[in-house]
């Protein structure tokens, strides 16, 4: 059974990998695979876009099929198909494989999971969402998208791309090749905060140091949530009295430290069902079994700090509810073309970071600070980075709770971002300096957004010479930005989006 | 380094023999095939071939038949690179990227002529997946399903950059290795509407061999065309105006503005067939200033009396 289970992660990692790189334009309009189904399996993700954007999503109706399974099974998530629980696996037998732990992490610890489980329910209660800061399927998810798969493509590209030019190229370049096309993307991504979110991904990885599954027993809310769930479920670790030995190694090699020091009571929120303990124990005296005889440990929870957590996590709404980007926001707060209304986005939005691997362009960016700090790493458009692409709907297809409407590319493309403004003072036609026209050729609606009109300039020499300058037909305009994109200019874009005249504005525009 | 192409020195050789033709002012009517264009004629005019009227690929065919055939341009064991207009992210019939059979009956020359390698390629303007895909071309050309042709990606790391010693303002400018490495380099524009330079044909769409930021080409465009086009040279062109874009150039995107003109152009000299080009707009080469300097660079005739065009009528 053990080896099932490695199997099954195993399965599931690859999957997951396969999945990952399959977020990305495959000459298809349309995404051949479900890619965000581990998002949507997820019932920390379901339950807090449900309940803080107050609404039925049907697209995260695969997590009741987890909720269902875990109340049979218990935490069998974490043990057998949690990505994230399986690179942890993989780190500890891998790069911890010969460390002795020393430090002891008190017990108390674990109760931490339960206590930002019970933050979490209480601000998406009052519609504040922030469990995208500690969904284990979110992430990992975006920790790829914005770090690890950025990083392998910069690390592969910097030491093979260059040696095209070497003798060693006939070696390397069908390397480089298989890579390419079957790993790498298709350009080299970029993304602000890559640092950050690889920091801490690592982090969560490096604390595999102090104990296995460090994370999984002590921080998780998932986790935690799944533990409450499954603790009464049918499938519980049993030991045989008359034939444990009490030697002590089911305790000693429980990953989640789930086994009391009687080595019989098992500690229910915890077991993940590896199975680990039925597979070292030298008596086969431990069993996985439906049935009643099992001794399951309390939860070591005090009211006080439930509690406690539940009243934080209510006093964050008004905090944060009061923050100034509420009564101004940020002007390059540009939001991916169907996003909903600014607070039931940010309610659903779990910041996996779909949206910003599958965009074709490298436009969608984690947020800093526009959308203050609930709004942290949500997906805005840099248009100096990279655009909205006018024949993609992309984004729309990945978004796991619907914070992006999965629009049809009629519909898409009647969606304004947002609208584009030339700075007259940095342009160089309208400055008189020379010729351009690149944003209007590169606008991409069908009658153009961006026009010229020919205009008699005096030049800083006094010659009166004609350019073609640039004029944004704000009716026509959808805020895609390849304008800025593709301004010439090596500085700031003498044309620029803002989030003025955006579809999903509340407000009529100000014009 | 010194990027010295025998294919280059043998066109250098062409202009200069053509150059002293033109000065004996010899006679027409030595070439009574009309096949032989430029150096080899003893007439010296440059001669374009017009087809007219048929399918895409048959007026492809047509045309470069007319100009000598491909086994003129194309040798055996000769890697060939077809360079089309693959810029935008737009489907065939709103005309803003090369004509997808054009090209793959130009693919099928080359193979015909004994070519060993034929790549398909353009630097785009949209993100290069989806305008190789919607364009058409990635399907047309891969459905010839021959393992020698390939439809590849530019590899951003093999630009060279060379110097511009004649005309523009640019001193010099990055240019696509892969495309200045083949033994055969093929020009598959489509004539169409633009903003800025007016139209774009032969000559401008050198504009996808390029690297770096093209925007900053745009500052001084019409001599920078001109000037990007004495540093690289194609053996041929078979210009596409099957639908060609009358307004809203170069992306297009409505089919009001799509005109069926039903025609290929083939020839060797870029000017003449840019010039010729330009009256099926309705204009002649003295409204396109890019065409007119790369006259004045001497890389062709501008002329339309000075141009021997062969018409192809297969309707």
């Amino acid at each position: 059974m053990q080896n099932l289970r490695r199997a099954s992660q195993w399965l599931v990692f690859l999957v997951f990998v396969f999945l990952f790189l399959n977020t990305e334009y495959k000459d298809n309009d349309v995404l051949a695979y479900a890619v965000n189904i581990f998002l949507r399996l997820d019932p920390l993700v379901a339950g807090a876009a449900v309940l803080a954007g107050r609404a039925v999503i049907t697209l995260v109706w695969p997590a009741l099929v987890v909720v269902g399974l875990t109340l049979i099974l218990g935490r069998f998530f974490c043990g057998w198909f949690c990505p994230l629980g399986s690179v942890l696996d993989f780190t500890s037998a891998t790069v911890f494989r010969k460390l002795k732990r020393r430090t002891q992490v008190p017990e108390s610890w674990r109760r931490a999971k339960y206590l930002l489980l019970a933050f979490l329910f209480a601000s998406s209660l009052f519609t504040l969402q922030f469990v995208f800061l500690l969904d284990p399927i979110s992430i990992i998810i975006r920790s790829f998208t914005a770090a690890v798969y950025p990083a392998m493509n910069y690390v592969i590209n910097s030491t093979l791309g260059p040696l095209y030019a070497t003798p060693v190229a006939p070696v390397t370049e069908p390397v480089y090749g298989f890579l390419q096309r079957h790993f790498l993307a298709f350009e080299q991504p970029h993304f602000r905060m890559a640092g950050l979110i690889g920091f801490i991904f690592f982090g969560i990885l490096a604390a595999e140091y102090f104990q296995r599954r460090f994370w999984c027993r002590n921080l998780c809310p998932l986790g935690a949530m799944l533990g409450l769930l499954g603790r009464s479920g049918i499938v519980k670790r049993r030991v045989s009295e008359p034939d444990c030995i009490s030697c002590g190694r089911c305790e000693r090699d429980c990953r989640m430290g789930a086994v009391e020091k009687d080595f019989f009571t098992t500690g229910r929120a915890d077991c993940i069902d590896c199975m680990d303990c039925r597979a070292v124990c030298p008596e086969d005296a431990i069993s996985f079994t439906g049935g009643v005889a099992a001794k399951g440990a309390g939860l070591d929870l005090s009211r006080r700090g439930v509690l406690t957590s539940l009243a934080i996590g209510a006093a964050a709404v008004p905090l944060f509810g009061s923050e100034a980007y509420r009564k101004s926001a940020d002007p390059s707060l540009i939001r991916p073309p169907g996003a909903l209304a600014e607070d039931e986005f940010l309610a659903r939005c779990t910041r996996c970071g779909e949206c910003m691997r599958v965009c074709i362009a490298n436009g969608l960016q984690p947020s800093l600070f526009e959308a203050g700090l609930p709004g942290l790493w949500s997906p805005v458009l840099a248009p100096r980075i990279g655009y909205c692409e006018y024949n993609c709907t992309l984004c729309g297809q990945v978004c796991p709770t619907g914070a992006i409407k999965r629009l049809p590319l009629e519909e898409k493309k009647k969606v304004k971002l947002g609208l584009a403004e030339v700075d007259r003072d940095h342009c160089l036609p309208w400055k008189g300096d020379s010729e351009c026209i690149v944003c209007e050729e590169h606008c991409p609606t069908d009658k153009k957004a961006i026009r010229l009109r020919d205009e008699t300039v005096v030049t800083m020499y006094g010659e009166t010479r004609s350019f073609k300058r640039p004029y944004v037909d704000e009716g026509l305009c959808v805020g895609c930005g390849i304008c800025e994109t593709k301004c010439p200019l090596t500085d700031r874009s003498a044309i620029f989006v803002t989030s003025r005249g955006e579809s999903r504005a509340d407000a009529p525009m100000l014009m | 380094m010194d990027y010295k192409f025998d294919r280059r020195a043998f066109l250098k050789g062409a202009a200069t023999c053509s150059l002293a033709a033109t000065g004996l002012n010899l006679v027409d009517g030595m070439d009574p095939l009309g096949i032989m264009g430029g150096a080899w004629a003893a007439d010296a005019r440059p001669l374009i071939a017009v087809a007219k009227n048929g399918a895409p690929a048959q007026m492809a065919r047509a045309s470069v038949m007319a100009v000598g055939g491909m086994g003129r341009y194309v040798k055996k064991g000769d890697v060939v690179v077809v360079k089309p207009n693959i810029g935008w992210d737009r489907t065939p019939e709103l005309a803003a990227n090369t004509n997808p059979d054009v090209v793959k009956e130009v693919v099928k020359m080359c193979l015909e002529a004994g070519a060993k390698k034929v790549r398909v390629m353009d630097r785009t303007c949209n993100d290069p997946r989806r305008c190789y895909k919607r364009s058409g071309i990635a399907d047309a050309v891969e459905s010839i399903g021959d393992p020698a042709v390939t439809v590849e990606h530019i590899d951003e790391r093999r630009f060279v950059t060379l110097p511009i010693k004649k005309g523009g303002s640019l001193e010099s400018w990055t240019f696509c290795q892969d495309m200045l490495d083949a033994d055969r380099l093929i020009n598959v524009p489509i004539a169409k509407h633009h903003n800025a330079a007016r139209l774009t044909m032969s000559l401008k769409n050198i504009m996808g061999c390029l690297g770096g930021n093209r925007g900053n080409i745009h500052h001084d465009l019409d001599g920078n065309i001109a000037a990007l086009n004495t540093v690289m040279k194609f053996d041929l062109i078979v210009m596409d105006a099957v639908r060609v874009l009358t307004a809203n150039g170069p992306q297009g995107g409505k089919t009001k503005d799509v005109k069926v003109l039903n025609t290929v152009v083939a020839g060797t000299d870029p000017v003449a067939v840019d010039a010729f080009g330009a009256t099926l707009f309705g204009i002649t080469a003295n409204d396109v200033p890019h065409v007119m300097n790369a006259a004045r660079l001497g890389l062709g005739v501008a002329d339309l009396a000075k141009i021997k065009i062969k018409t192809i009528d297969l309707g």
